[in-house]
């Protein structure tokens, strides 16, 4: 891991982990509802301040805690076309299986490549803790899982290359 | 499999079949580029027709297909091609060569029926390119092959070189930079020592080459690529070299976007295994529910 990594993912952890005192919460504008408080935002009170931990410009994280729910957006990593069309490949496959993660969004938030939603019931069935390791260790894996990929096309687009050109001269 | 065989596979091993055994058949098939095949026993179980359509035959016609046929196929050219295709070989099973190498290259040079009638142009710009260098000056006519809906091949020959360009189109955005990522390795890969030989390769995307920036009906998008190959005469200066050369540069445009199918399947398997592993990971998060089969006072299952 990097130097600069480790502190991000720390700080994203802590900062989660914290964020995560999630309790019921019943809709006030409408009765025998419950929502997430912070999707549907309609009672101002009971939304806490958003934060941003960003490692450069183009990786950053957005946490936005409610009394009931939090919201959770990753922007990941693309230095270049190719890992723009990788991690766009890669955020919709596992957003086409959301009902699978059952803490991801169907979309992400707007300037951001994943999100993910926590709510109270995720926390009541769920181990906090453990929820906590998967957001960082999807992190963790997404950005290498991506250079990965763009290592093996490469790779691969060579072998073609050569094995065609190669073909030529014998 | 990395390079594409310039054969016709379902040719072959049909031939091969049905010498050891005639029975009466009729399939349609098709090759790539859309070309169409039609294998068929109009009259006996031992004479067989088989017919092909191809896109480009009128340009190809032009380009003196006829007489490459004539020269490959001799009397098995019918004068007269079945109605919907282009051209229509008499295949004789009766008169095939002996058991042995000999039937087996007549096999398999009927198999290479596309890859003839597409040879006749690139026989015509060597052929061109051997007059030019002798003359000393001049340039050849650029031919074209509108081979596929929006795609085409143009050559063009020169005093000192025969120029390949091929334009083709990237359907989606994943493919274009894909495609993008393979041709520049096609570029990088002549640095290499063992390659030195092989012809150059360039290639623009959005504005075509210099050589066919004149012709008529060229698309201008984003999702069009030229690639052009600048072959030399060390590679067709010899007829077998020439062979081999025309064989494989025909199948560059499907050699690309097969591999380019390729990667995109192996980017997916990658990512349902990553997506399963992640899957896993949170499953552990989730406590363990002890699931009690609750049971009536009679003792069967609720449901």
């Amino acid at each position: 891991m990097s130097n600069t990594l480790r502190p991000y993912l720390a700080a994203v952890r802590s900062t989660l982990t914290a964020a995560l005192t999630l309790e019921d919460f019943a809709s006030q504008i409408v009765e025998r509802h419950n929502k997430p408080e912070v999707e549907v935002g309609t009672s101002k009170e009971v939304l806490l301040n958003p934060l941003m931990i960003s490692r450069n410009e183009n990786e950053k994280v957005l946490i936005e805690p409610s009394i009931n729910s939090i919201r959770l957006s990753i922007k990941i990593k693309q230095a270049d076309e190719i890992e723009r069309i990788l991690c766009h490949k890669f955020t919709r496959f596992m957003m086409q299986r959301a009902e699978n993660f059952v803490v991801l969004r169907r979309k992400p938030v707007k300037g951001y490549d994943i999100s993910f939603l926590i709510t109270n019931n995720h926390t009541n069935t769920m181990l906090k803790h453990k929820i906590v390791d998967f957001i960082i260790q999807f992190m963790e894996e997404v950005d290498k899982e991506i250079s990965e990929m763009k290592l093996s096309l490469n790779a691969r687009a060579r072998v073609v290359a050569e094995s065609y050109l190669l073909a030529f001269s014998s | 499999m990395i390079l594409l065989e310039p054969h016709n596979y379902i040719i072959q091993t049909t031939l091969i079949d049905k010498l050891a055994k005639p029975t009466s058949l009729d399939v349609q098939f098709v090759d790539f580029d859309g070309v169409r095949f039609h294998l068929s026993t109009p009259e006996r179980k031992t004479s067989l027709l088989l017919s092909m359509s191809i896109r480009c035959w009128n340009e190809l016609v032009q380009y003196g297909v006829h007489d490459v046929l004539k020269r490959e196929y001799g009397a098995m050219v019918r004068a007269q091609p079945e109605s919907d295709y282009n051209v229509s070989l008499d295949v004789d099973l009766e008169q095939f060569p002996p058991e042995g190498e000999e039937r087996d290259t007549f096999i398999k040079n009927i198999a290479l029926l596309k890859r003839h009638a597409l040879a006749a142009p690139f026989e015509l710009a060597f052929k061109a390119q051997k007059q030019l260098e002798s003359s000393g000056s001049g340039q050849g006519e650029i031919m074209a092959m509108h081979y596929r809906d929006e795609e085409a091949i143009y050559i063009q020959a020169s005093p000192d070189r025969v120029t390949v360009i091929f334009s083709t189109v990237f359907r989606e955005e994943t493919d274009r930079i894909f495609g993008k990522v393979f041709l520049q390795e096609f570029v990088d890969a002549r640095r290499l020592p063992t390659i030195q030989s092989a012809p150059q390769v360039l290639y623009t995307t959005h504005e075509p080459p210099l050589e066919i920036r004149h012709v008529p009906g060229l698309v201008d998008s984003d999702d069009v690529g030229y690639v052009t190959f600048v072959l030399f005469p060390r590679h067709f200066a010899q007829a077998a070299v020439a062979a081999s050369t025309i064989s494989h540069i025909q199948l560059f445009r499907d050699y690309l976007h097969y591999h380019i199918k390729c990667s995109k399947a192996y980017m997916h398997s990658r990512m349902r295994f990553r997506v399963s592993e992640f899957q896993k990971v949170l499953n552990r998060a989730k406590t363990e529910v002890a699931v009690v089969d609750r049971k009536t006072a009679s003792g069967r299952s609720m449901r």
